[in-house]
């Protein structure tokens, strides 16, 4: 507009740019003009005119310049003035778009908005109008129609939700409610076992008097399922022997279920792994072992007793479960048979070997009362190679453990199915043979059955426990120095008052065990030899020399040896007679009142007295070695664990000379089936020893020998008894007509002769050894001695 | 099964699987039978080798067995040798010998064996225990079966003879008296017994009769011997003489007393005589030592007084040897004097017998016999196998 303007000025006016346009082309032209006249040489005069002409045009140029920047000045106010109006639009426009920005982002929020439950669509028209209260669908909320009827959908979508959520809030309580008796019904059924326990428990003296021990049974059955298989194979054969013959044995199993059930389990884990290399074993095994040593040894101080132990514990590794068996009476009719003995079987998982103990006793002795129950069974060793080699010889079964791993009992745990693997190879099959076993064991407990093991063993320890019984019974009557008593009476010497005394009864110790028995006793026994040699200076017999042909005679200067001995023998009684003489005589002033002597008085005169035994020094070493050259080496199982004691049997002569008879017995673990063995030997004042030899084994071979044949099957637990009533019996009578001169003995035979001293009819002497002849009264004659 | 074979050598028995417990407790009394049975008389079998062969052996269970001396005498050095390796046991368990044949001679204990020569053949005589003699053939003898013989071979004797019961009032029969020993005299087909009653008896060969009857002793006789050359026979008694017979009349011609110039015992008797070679030496074992008499002058040469009883003795050259209740052999000089003293094994030893070469056989307790030696060593020591 303004352009226009100032166009519209030149156009009504000429515009002042082109008449300062026209200005300076005058100006050129007169410049150039002067410029050529200069140059011409025209005279001066002519460029008058054009100066003032000039002077003209710069006026004008002036003024039009003038013009000019006024011109520019109008234009700059009037642009001025309309920028303001140009603004304020410019803003209200930004205004606008803002609010219009604003607007769309709304829209669009409204739109992406996401309900919580977008499944839930708003309620349809059509039910709207069906079903909203008249409040919602009468209110007018906009003019929009549609709009008014969105929002009243809307409203009644929140009063239709809220009324829901109401009735959630409802149900939940409800629901809650439900929960609580839920949990109180829960509560009381998780409570009922306990109460049935009890229950259980209160029917248990029921049962009891009812004999139905059903509880019981139950809980052993199912501690019977967690015992390892040899011991649930002794634990199952005795069941079954005692409900199939009603043998009068209980059985219980003791130990923590819990430790069993989790030994199991190891157990299981470990067959299930595939490389059950013992030296894996050993090494998860150990270290649990480890661990628990550092603990104790961080407790005691000990610590060398204690891992010793440990050791010993993890070799001979026992399982949680043991069975305890009673055994009774089964002579007895009676109600109440009496407990015999008690045993308790253990398993030592490590070596295989079932182990047996007696399990209440008081007595150290009883533990020996298993001992060679069948021949060569001492209990020392290991059963096995296996388990010998695995055990190494760190392990010893000796006096102190209870519980030894005898033959007869892995016989009863069927131990004996596994194959007998060479010794070199079994070591590694040992742990490894479960499975084997139990197959095994399947096949062999057919031939078990057959062999009537469980019979067989119940039988034998029955009868060991009935005649260690009797055995004691027997030695404290003889320890009493009181004859014992005979049961049976249809033997001779049960009708013979013995005149001789018990003068003394000494239980010697035990003889050394097999164990040690290698070692200990044949050093003894070298021993006592060098002393026997020293004593009687006569070369030893020596048996290399048997074969040796050429080898000068093992003989001495016989001249001293005899004299020698026989110095020191008769030294030795004949201190020993006045030594016990004088001892006698003390004992007599001493204890006048006792009642035994009185006793023993009363029965025969006063040919016979009781001494109190006080030194037994002075007369073993008479003794000794003849005892010695009786000596037999047998077999060492049989001496093991053996007893031993001296019986001293005395005899006063009325010119008050005095004969001893002094009897060594030997009682092995298998009494009475192994009699008892008696070495006699003679404490006699009489010079010679040698003198009596053959009598004195002719009485230990009626004793040892002969009268167990007479004697019958049933007595034969008081054996002991017998024999030592024999013994006194034959020292009676053998030591009796010796001293009485004897008269002319009639050419007669035995049998026609008249009785001589009542009780025994005798020719005395007859054979090649001289032997006394003894018919029995009352049993016919004896078999024809010595056979 | 294969562990059955692992029984105890025992033979009893048995273990918890098998258990045979009758048969165990027969194991045991048999061992100790065993433990308990005498040898009493012990003799080298005749034979042309100059080293002894054959040993019988006459035991208190009335066996008769013979032994080969060769074999055990290697079975002994094995049984040594083994005994050494297991354990280092000093005193030796004595080998139980595998007879070479076994007769049941007698009822009781056998006492007594000789040979009897006759026709190129000899006869085994047995006395024993229950009053008999009998004889075998000894080659049928020695071939009986083993294996027979441990179940009692009643081989038939060919002579069988039994002592007289004596009888008492109202008719009763005493028992039959044991026969103590025996003495054979082959020139006069006769044997000689030394009986319980007494009494000596002289049996003839041939037909099985008593010749004789020797009486005078006041006990029962333990020996005899013949004195070939002169026709006597000399026995010894409980009674603590000895007496020589005249076996032509019967009577008896001297009575010795061995222990008489002894200080008085109460207990002798004579358990044993020997004559030598030459017949004029003539020596008593006694309850208390040894005597030796000269024959020819009657008079005691010498009398020793042993510390043990004498029970065997026998003359070699000029030496005798005696056993008796002491497990020592005992050499004595003519003169008295112990020329040695060689421990053998049985305690008691009943039996010593000698053979040409100068092996002795020493028997006794224990079932025990002892070979030793001419140099005095010990070819072996066995235990003699009883029957069962």
């Amino acid at each position: 507009m303004q352009a226009m303007e100032v166009e519209a000025i030149p156009n009504s006016k000429r515009s002042p740019h082109d008449v300062l346009e026209e200005t300076r082309t005058a100006m050129e032209e007169i410049a150039a003009k002067m410029l050529f006249i200069k140059k011409d040489g025209r005279p001066k005069s002519d460029l008058r005119e054009l100066i003032t002409q000039m002077s003209l045009l710069l006026l004008s140029l002036r003024q039009v310049n003038r013009s000019i920047l006024m011109e520019e000045d109008r234009v700059k106010v009037e642009t001025e003035s309309a920028k303001a109006p140009v603004d304020f639009t410019t803003l209200q426009l930004h205004n606008l778009m803002y609010e219009k920005n604003h607007y769309l982002k709304a829209i669009k929020a409204c739109k992406d908005f996401r309900s919580k439950y977008p499944d839930i669509d708003l309620v349809s028209e059509e039910e709207f109008f069906r079903s909203a209260p008249e409040d919602i669908k009468g209110k007018v909320l906009a003019s929009d129609a549609a709009h008014d009827l969105m929002l009243k959908r809307l409203n009644f979508e929140l009063y239709q939700r809220k009324e829901l959520y109401k009735l959630h809030e409802k149900l939940e309580q409800h629901k809650k409610s439900l929960l609580d008796t839920i949990a109180n019904r829960k509560k009381f059924l998780s409570s009922l076992p306990s109460h049935l326990k009890s229950l259980k428990k209160a029917t248990l003296p029921v049962q009891q008097q009812l004999g139905i021990l059903h509880t019981k049974k139950l809980k052993q059955h199912h501690a019977a399922e967690l015992l390892p298989p040899p011991l649930y194979i002794v634990y199952s054969q005795l069941l079954a022997q005692k409900e199939a013959f009603g043998e009068r044995i209980e059985m219980e199993i003791l130990g923590s279920v819990k430790d069993a059930q989790i030994f199991a389990q190891q157990q299981a884990n470990k067959d299930s792994g595939l490389s059950s290399n013992t030296e894996n074993n050993r090494l998860e095994e150990d270290a649990p072992d480890e661990e628990e040593d550092v603990q104790r040894r961080r407790k005691r101080p000990k610590r060398n007793q204690v891992k010793e132990n440990i050791d010993q514990a993890g070799v001979c590794q026992i399982h949680p479960l043991k069975i305890i068996l009673h055994i009774y009476d089964d002579e007895e009719s009676e109600a109440k048979p009496s407990k015999l003995i008690t045993l308790r079987f253990e398993y030592l998982v490590k070596l295989n070997v079932a182990c047996v103990g007696v399990e209440d006793s008081e007595e150290g002795s009883d533990n020996n009362i298993l001992c060679n129950l069948f021949p060569d069974d001492t209990g020392i060793e290991l059963p096995h190679q296996a388990a010998k080699l695995y055990a190494g010889d760190s392990l010893a079964f000796g006096e102190r453990r209870a519980s030894r791993p005898y033959k007869w009992a892995q016989h009863l745990a069927g131990i004996d199915f596994l194959p007998e693997v060479p010794p070199l190879h079994e070591c590694n099959e040992a742990l490894s043979s479960e499975a084997l076993k139990g197959l095994d064991v399947a096949a062999g407990l057919s031939i078990y059955r057959h062999q009537n093991r469980v019979q067989t063993i119940l039988q034998r320890i029955r009868s060991r426990k009935k005649a260690q019984m009797a055995l004691v019974e027997q030695l404290d009557s003889l320890m009493k120095l009181r004859w014992p008593l005979l049961a049976y009476g249809d033997i001779p010497w049960a009708l013979h008052d013995p005149l001789c005394t018990l003068q003394n009864c000494s239980s010697s110790e035990l003889i050394p065990d097999s164990s040690s028995f290698s070692a200990v006793v044949v050093g003894q026994v070298a021993h006592v030899i060098d002393l026997d040699l020293d004593r009687r200076s006569v070369t030893s017999w020596e048996v290399e020399s048997a074969r040796e042909d050429g080898e000068l005679p093992t003989a001495l200067p016989a001249a001293n040896s005899p004299d020698d001995s026989k110095v020191t023998m008769a030294n030795g009684s004949s201190e020993h007679v006045e030594h016990s003489r004088s001892l006698a005589l003390i004992t007599k002033s001493v204890t006048p009142s006792k009642k035994v002597k009185s006793r023993v008085l009363r029965k025969s005169e006063d040919d016979l007295e009781l001494i109190l035994d006080s030194d037994s020094e002075l007369e073993e070493h008479t003794c000794i070695d003849q005892e010695i050259e009786n000596v037999r080496v047998g077999k060492p199982w049989e001496d093991h664990a053996a007893k031993e004691f001296t019986l001293i049997l005395t005899r006063t002569y009325e010119n008050e000379r005095n004969a001893k008879l002094n009897a060594k017995v030997k009682i092995s673990t298998e009494y009475p089936l192994r009699p008892p063995l008696f070495t006699l030997s003679l404490l006699s004042d009489g010079p010679q020893g040698f003198e009596w030899y053959n009598e004195l084994r002719a009485m230990e071979a009626e004793v040892n020998l002969h009268i167990i044949k007479v004697l019958p099957l049933e007595h034969e637990n008081y054996i002991l008894a017998h024999q030592i009533r024999c013994l006194a019996m034959l020292f009676d009578f053998h030591f009796d007509a010796r001293h009485e001169k004897r008269k002319s003995t009639s050419i007669i035979d035995v049998g026609l002769c008249k009785p001589v001293s009542g009780t025994i009819l005798a020719r005395s002497v007859r054979g090649r050894d001289r032997r006394k002849m003894i018919s029995w009264k009352g049993m016919g004659c004896t078999p024809g001695y010595p056979c | 099964m294969p562990e059955m074979a692992r029984c105890p050598e025992g033979g009893g028995g048995g273990d918890a699987r098998n258990w045979d417990e009758e048969g165990y407790r027969k194991s045991i009394l048999r061992e100790r039978e065993l433990h308990y049975r005498t040898v009493f008389r012990t003799a080298f079998a005749p034979s042309l080798n100059p080293t002894p062969e054959t040993l019988i052996v006459a035991s208190s269970d009335g066996s008769l067995a013979s032994y080969s001396i060769s074999a055990c005498i290697s079975s002994a050095a094995q049984l040594v040798h083994f005994n050494r390796k297991i354990d280092e046991k000093p005193v030796p368990d004595y080998l139980l010998a595998e007879p070479l044949s076994m007769i049941q001679g007698h009822k009781g204990p056998a006492y007594d064996l000789k040979f009897y020569h006759v026709g190129g053949e000899y006869l085994l005589l047995s006395c024993g225990d229950d009053g008999r003699i009998r004889g075998w053939k000894w080659t049928e003898a020695l071939n009986s079966d083993v294996s027979m013989g441990v179940q009692g071979n009643d081989l038939k004797p060919l002579l069988d003879l039994v002592n007289p019961q004596h009888e008492g009032p109202w008719g009763a029969l005493s028992p039959i008296p044991e026969n103590n020993a025996i003495a054979v005299n082959e020139q006069e087909g006769s044997i000689y017994s030394a009986a319980g009653d007494a009494c000596a008896y002289c049996w003839d060969v041939e037909t099985r009769k008593r010749k004789m009857v020797f009486r005078g002793h006041s006990d029962y006789l333990h020996c005899i011997t013949a004195r070939k050359s002169s026709n006597q026979i000399i026995t010894g008694s409980e009674d603590g003489t000895a007496r020589i017979w005249d076996c032509r009349s019967g009577s008896c011609t001297q009575v010795i007393y061995p222990e008489k110039n002894h200080k008085l015992k109460d207990c002798s008797w004579v358990s044993s005589v020997a004559i030598d070679s030459s017949e004029s030496w003539l020596a008593c074992g006694t309850g208390s030592g040894l005597s030796v008499w000269s024959l020819l002058s009657c008079e005691c040469i010498f009398s020793s007084d042993c510390c043990a009883p004498v029970q065997d003795l026998q003359f070699q050259d000029n030496q005798v040897l005696t056993v008796g209740s002491e497990p020592v052999l005992t050499r004595f000089g003519i003169y008295g004097v112990v020329l040695s003293q060689i421990k053998c094994a049985p305690q008691s030893a009943f039996s010593i017998s000698l053979h040409p070469s100068g092996v002795v056989a020493v028997g006794g307790y224990g079932g025990l016999v002892d070979v030793i030696s001419e140099f005095g060593s010990h070819l072996c020591t066995f235990c003699c196998q009883g029957m069962d």
